[in-house]
């Protein structure tokens, strides 16, 4: 398992690929933050509650979804450039690649996490104080924003592994875990006490979100996204283990 | 009867997709030093039993083995065989060397093995390039490369010469001849037929699935006697 990770490591070393994503995450983020810091009025951002909201939105919208998409890419490129076939020749015990792939790809979206927090805390709160806005969030409400924000993207990105590793095409992946992100779980918001129990949800109880719709215990949350990873976790591993490699 | 098994064994191997057989009770074995050349049309079934031995693919029955072992429950696999099965597994962006580095690290094999087989195909200088920069047969070296890692007992390699020029074909015969006469043992699939004449020592044709002739290469010692052969065999079982 140690040589696996190794190899993982270097796999996301060795090309562009991360940085690109992390960059382009932490421009959106930005964007998007100072977007609502100065789209919306005042009366919409005076609250604690408010400012908390917003933040935990964007933050967690923005990465879980990068966090997915890298999850997914992990797996999905390998087919698609090939270098699934050597990878499997150098490691025959396919569980072991995807264990492997899970390890650095969770550590992947904890890096998304706080890339996607980080960034809205910072690029956030300089917007509301530079419209004039006090600043209402506590320092707890910064921890739980990162710490739930990362322990999220870790998880989400783990789920975005699995579905790529069940469905294999790397567009088709993304197309899947875009269409849930993005249009699914909005859909759904319209029925809160659905919502609450899908993963975009529960990344937000984790960072901190209290609106309707998400759960308002975070350790209950963390426990409901932990299964859901673990569950499509055995369901790529058991994928991946049966089916032939073109 | 020494007990040693072969270096690859298989035995009535069948791969059915449906109901249709691509590899259909296929049985032989390759011993040690040997290089052993298949042949056959398209679609006759050699990437698939190269898969099914290499363990990418399940066979539907029969059994296939390295060393005595299906291939995943090799210890070391990359000790025991190296394979060159397409000439575009790779990540466009990532270096040649960068590549080696991330197999090598899977297999347990040094770093100092990476710079030693990248010489060994002649990529030192071209190491750090990405590999979208490299020509068709830059890209078989470096799966060459990639299959030595290891210093493996057995070679498989899929169609090798594509993309080779003639001093990169010259250069590949008198390799695997070395790799053999070193002990190694060597399956290579190929459908150039004059190709094969002068790199093995023994020949299996396949037609749709069936291998209908192992021989050893002495055999066709004749002008034109395998390519005639190969014809009336591979011909007789599509007609």
């Amino acid at each position: 398992m140690r040589r696996q990770l190794r190899s993982e490591f270097a796999k996301l070393t060795t090309t562009r690929t991360l940085a690109g994503v992390l960059a382009a995450l932490v421009g959106l983020a930005a964007l998007a933050v100072a977007l609502h810091a100065y789209g919306l009025s005042t009366s919409q951002l005076a609250t604690r509650s408010d400012q908390r909201g917003i933040f935990v939105d964007v933050a967690v919208n923005l990465g879980a979804l990068f966090a997915a998409l890298l999850g997914a890419l992990s797996i999905t490129s390998e087919i698609r450039t090939g270098t699934i076939r050597p990878t499997f020749l150098a490691t025959p015990r396919r569980k072991t690649v995807v264990q492997a792939k899970a390890v650095l790809v969770f550590a992947t979206g904890v890096l998304t996490g706080l890339a996607a927090t980080g960034t809205v805390a910072g690029a956030g709160t300089l917007a509301l104080d530079l419209r004039g806005i006090s600043v209402q969030l506590t320092v707890g409400d910064y921890v739980r924003l990162l710490s739930g924000g990362v322990l999220g993207g870790g998880l989400v990105a783990v789920i975005g592994l699995a579905v790529g590793a069940v469905i294999r095409g790397q567009i088709s992946s993304l197309v899947t875990l875009f269409t849930w992100l993005l249009f699914v779980e909005n859909l759904l918001s319209d029925l809160p006490k659905a919502h609450r129990f899908v993963p975009g949800a529960l990344a937000q109880a984790l960072a901190g979100g209290d609106r309707d719709g998400v759960l308002h215990t975070p350790a209950t949350a963390a426990l409901i996204l932990a299964a859901y990873t673990v569950v499509m976790l055995a369901a790529a591993s058991l994928a991946t283990s049966r089916g032939d490699v073109a | 009867m020494s007990g040693i098994p072969p270096v690859v064994a298989i035995e009535r191997l069948t791969k059915r997709y449906s109901s249709r057989a691509v590899v259909d009770d296929l049985t032989f074995t390759l011993d040690e030093g040997q290089i052993a050349g298949f042949l056959g049309p398209n679609g006759a079934g050699k990437s698939t039993i190269l898969r099914l031995l290499l363990g990418l693919a399940a066979p539907s029955s029969g059994m296939a083995h390295i060393l005595g072992r299906p291939f995943a429950e090799l210890p070391e696999p990359a000790r025991a065989v190296g394979a060159v099965l397409e000439s575009g597994d790779f990540h466009p962006a990532r270096s040649g060397r960068d590549h080696l580095r991330v197999l090598a690290l899977a297999a347990g094999v040094g770093p100092a093995r990476v710079d030693g087989v990248l010489e060994t195909v002649k990529l030192t200088e071209a190491g750090g390039r990405p590999v979208r920069t490299y020509s068709l047969g830059m890209r078989q070296r470096l799966g060459l490369a990639a299959a030595l890692l290891g210093d493996p007992r057995l070679l498989v390699l899929d169609e090798p010469a594509n993309g080779l020029d003639p001093a990169g074909v010259h250069w590949l015969r008198g390799f695997l001849r070395a790799y053999a006469d070193q002990g190694g043992t060597v399956l290579v699939s190929s459908h150039l037929l004059g190709e094969v004449t002068q790199t093995v020592d023994r020949v299996l044709i396949l037609s749709r699935g069936r291998l209908v002739a192992d021989r050893p290469i002495a055999d066709f010692a004749q002008d034109d006697s395998l390519e005639s052969t190969y014809l009336a065999l591979t011909t007789a079982v599509t007609a």
